[in-house]
């Protein structure tokens, strides 16, 4: 892999003063996320309510002074703890220039505690305080953000955490790590330049080496079938990620790489790790070489334990893993972005100060055919299968680069509903660049880059409910929706129509019980958020796990189950922030 | 200016009004607002030595402002030889509006004017249609048909090409083709292909928005035209060196 000059330079200089401003960096990072976390016996403080600041403030990130939106003066903000069963008061006071909002991601409330301005309330105006009320009638991990403009990608986020009602975390300690992708850049000259010059922050193209290289592996031929296939589409096999390390300096609690954020354990505890992606258009690749991981819960919602040695987490989702280090020695905590043009790593150590070996970036992954919908068809020309297609796997969608993933599977991985999706091109109008000619179910791969890792990735597949959840129905209803596309004008929607240009919310019937089926018809990968609501993935396993950001790979499709309990409105959208921005979102209305 | 007031007015009726979708006190503002931007991009600002040694400043710009579908653009493309004591020489100056017909393509329609910038000069005033985008295998196109005063139609083609060689260099072959549908007598635009040129030159980004170039252009005249260019004893053919900077901001 060829590097950027500029950003081996940048890396390094970042590297030196960082060094310098550890000592500045610990003051101004969050207090919460702390070496020592949690240990089992604390009490958990449920005070009758907490008050929530919110102001910009200069803060030392990666050995440069940016402005980050702060809230109680750290960035990310405050752990909020609360606890199952408790009425949650939190007081939010709005310190800006501009109106803000917090949004609780993955909690189930009432509507106008939702946050999210012009759907739940008018919003926060500067000077005002805000109270949210609601009662807490769930545990696990989650996190909370504006929802106010791009003021996530400033850092207006911070971590939630709901401990059970009989108070058991089921671990020694534990630590919350939350990721978050920072930008010196004003967030709307990012988006800004998305709009005007596509590309602009990748730095990871191919280049004529690339197509002389892939001439000398697998001829001429073929080659030129490959690249005849991308160019016609004109789109670009290695856009994997719209903002990149390029620009990004990656977080791990508000610390940079040079700060080595460090998480204390005892050999022999168990400890409980809370990732949550805070970020605002970063995938991660999350994982801790030499240990491997018991994922317990996925969302905040309890799963059957997988064991792995790596998961990938979408922008808002969360994963709880319990790690047991029998031996006295440091581990590297290392998150690397999707499209390997970045990473942050931390440390869980036994004493502040200890660091273990940092991995390198992995080769910047390439997308096969199976991200143009064309597995059926055009299967012999997968790249990211060419080993395994000879290797007796059945299912035509497990044909793509399932091997890695194959591995992980201690238990025998039933196949998704097969959904039947068909439509012609052209059907979404100048707005969607490309159609899923053949979109396929891709829970049971690990996705792009992970395809031929050796060692064990979770998959949505490998998620089974800890239990079943209480509406049993069978769906009344199917809804269909298309996410759509267009990279060169960065346009991004829901079946070709943006927000700005849809007539009306998508309607759900109070109290029924639909199937959300959602079709990829981009080359990019979606995390996908309903308010308000659960999304039980059909991923053919029992109980269903249950989630409240879905994830999905260029030309999959994947169904969902939703009970329509939650009367009101309740944005859907795209969690990548410019995607958002650029017009992938809708307002659900159950009434 | 009339008429680029009208066609203004036009585009923005287009671009404004966005449908409220949700459920939402009045007064509650948008969960996601409409948005419009634009670019300026010098995509030639160059200097040319001839292959009979002149020395000539060339630019080919456009600007933009508006939304994904529907935008105005307004391109312009002149020269001006250095110490010749010609005034500056008018390709074209065109504003149009654009909408987004397909995923590649902007349709684009509106008014342009060429010629002489001397003052006093008549210059040639004509209607302009354009299918502006990316073809396949990725070929930036911009092609124009004009329509002047007289009636007389013209047709230009010009496709770019940007061929990666690292992640900031590219070497981006480039084609130009002019021809008349109608015998434009007085612009010496006779019937059929009139010009062709090509260019090749290679390009390194200091930054996405500054990226210096260098290289060398062949251009000659076709069919009639280049008859008539003859048979008044002067060349049909013209090559070049080039250096200059792509620019946008």
């Amino acid at each position: 892999m060829e590097k950027p000059v500029e950003a081996g330079r940048r890396r390094f200089i970042k590297s030196a003063l960082g060094a310098a401003s550890a000592l500045a960096m610990a003051r101004m990072a969050p207090t919460w996320a702390s070496p020592l976390g949690r240990s089992y016996s604390d009490v958990v403080n449920a005070n009758p309510a907490v008050d929530l600041h919110i102001r910009r403030a200069d803060m030392n990130i990666g050995g440069k002074v940016g402005r980050p939106i702060t809230i109680n003066g750290s960035m990310p903000g405050p752990l909020i703890r609360l606890k199952e069963g408790q009425r949650a008061r939190l007081n939010v006071t709005n310190s800006l220039a501009d109106d803000t909002s917090i949004h609780w991601h993955g909690i189930i409330l009432p509507e106008n505690m939702d946050g999210v301005p012009g759907v739940s309330f008018p919003g926060i105006k500067p000077g005002e305080t805000f109270q949210y009320e609601y009662d807490v009638q769930q545990n696990g991990t989650y996190w909370y953000h504006s929802h106010s403009g791009l003021q996530e990608q400033l850092g207006h986020l911070g971590p939630l955490v709901i401990d059970p009602a009989d108070g058991d975390i089921g671990a020694d300690r534990e630590h919350v790590i939350i990721l978050s992708d920072w930008t010196f850049e004003d967030p709307h000259e990012v988006f800004r330049n998305l709009t005007v010059a596509e590309g602009y922050y990748n730095y990871q193209q191919r280049t004529l080496g690339d197509t002389f290289a892939d001439i000398r592996r697998q001829g001429l031929a073929k080659t030129l079938e490959q690249r005849s296939m991308w160019n016609t589409m004109r789109m670009s096999s290695r856009d994997l990620l719209d903002v990149t390390g390029s620009t990004y300096t990656y977080l791990m609690n508000g610390r940079d790489n040079a700060t080595n954020w460090t998480a204390l354990y005892k050999p022999g505890e168990k400890v409980r790790l809370r990732i949550i992606n805070g970020s605002a258009m970063s995938f991660f690749d999350f994982r801790i070489p030499g240990l491997e991981m018991v994922v317990v819960s996925a969302d905040g919602q309890p799963i059957k334990p997988v064991t792995v040695d790596e998961f990938r987490i979408g922008v808002a989702e969360t994963y709880d893993v319990i790690v047991t280090p029998k031996s006295d020695r440091p581990y590297t905590l290392f998150a690397e972005s999707m499209d390997r043009s970045g990473y942050v790593r931390g440390t869980l150590a036994t004493e502040v100060g200890q660091q273990a070996q940092v991995p390198d970036l992995r080769p910047v992954p390439e997308r096969g055919m199976a991200a143009m919908g064309m597995s059926h068809d055009m299967d012999g020309m997968d790249m990211s299968s060419s080993k395994g297609d000879e290797s007796g796997m059945g299912g035509q969608h497990e044909m793509h680069g399932d091997h890695g993933g194959g591995m992980a599977a201690s238990q025998q991985r039933p196949s998704a509903p097969d959904l039947g999706i068909e439509h012609a091109p052209g059907g979404h109008g100048p707005a969607a660049a490309m159609i899923a000619r053949n979109p396929v179910s891709r829970l049971n791969e690990p996705g792009v880059g992970l395809e031929d890792v050796d060692h064990r990735v979770l998959v949505y597949g490998d998620l089974i409910g800890a239990h079943p959840w209480p509406d049993e129905r069978e769906p009344e209803r199917d809804i269909e929706l298309h996410l759509t596309g267009n990279m060169e004008k960065y346009m991004w929607s829901f079946d070709g129509v943006k927000f700005t240009e849809v007539d009306g919310p998508v309607e759900f019937n109070h109290g029924e019980r639909l199937r959300l089926i959602m079709v990829n018809d981009t080359m990019m990968d979606h995390p996908i958020h309903l308010h308000g609501m659960w999304m039980e993935l059909e991923n053919g396993q029992y109980p269903r796990p249950r989630k409240h950001t879905i994830s999905l790979k260029p030309s999959e499709v994947v169904s969902l189950q939703i009970s329509a309990d939650a009367p009101g409105s309740w944005a859907f959208h795209c969690h990548l922030l410019y995607h958002m921005k650029a017009g992938m979102f809708r307002v659900v209305n159950v009434s | 200016m009339r008429k680029l007031e009208i066609v203004v007015s036009l585009v923005l009726a287009g671009v404004s009004g966005p449908v409220w979708a949700g459920h939402a006190e009045d007064d509650w503002p948008e969960p996601v607002k409409s948005y419009r931007t634009g670019q300026i991009l010098f995509d030639r600002l160059e200097v040319t030595r001839t292959d009979n040694d002149e020395d000539v400043l060339v630019w080919d710009m456009l600007a933009w402002y508006g939304s994904d579908r529907n935008r105005i653009y307004f391109k312009s493309e002149g020269e001006n030889q250095k110490d010749d004591g010609e005034p500056t020489e008018l390709e074209s100056a065109e504003v149009l509006a654009s909408r987004l017909i397909a995923p590649f393509w902007e349709l684009q329609g509106g008014i342009g004017t060429r010629g002489s910038l001397a003052s006093g000069a008549e210059r040639e005033n004509y209607l302009v249609f354009s299918l502006f985008g990316l073809a396949p295998y990725r070929f930036e196109m911009d092609n124009s048909i004009t329509v002047n005063e007289d009636g007389d139609i013209a047709a230009t083609i010009e496709a770019e090409y940007d061929l990666r060689l690292t992640q900031v260099s590219y070497l981006q072959p480039r084609l130009e083709v002019a021809a008349a549908l109608t015998d434009a007598e007085a612009y010496d635009r006779p019937t059929g292909l009139n010009d062709i040129r090509v260019g090749l030159r290679y390009r390194y980004e200091l930054s996405r928005e500054f990226a210096p170039y260098i290289g060398a252009y062949w251009s000659r005249s076709l069919g009639d035209k280049a008859d008539q260019i003859r048979a008044g004893g002067g060349d049909d053919s013209e090559t070049g060196l080039v250096i200059g900077a792509r620019i946008w901001f």
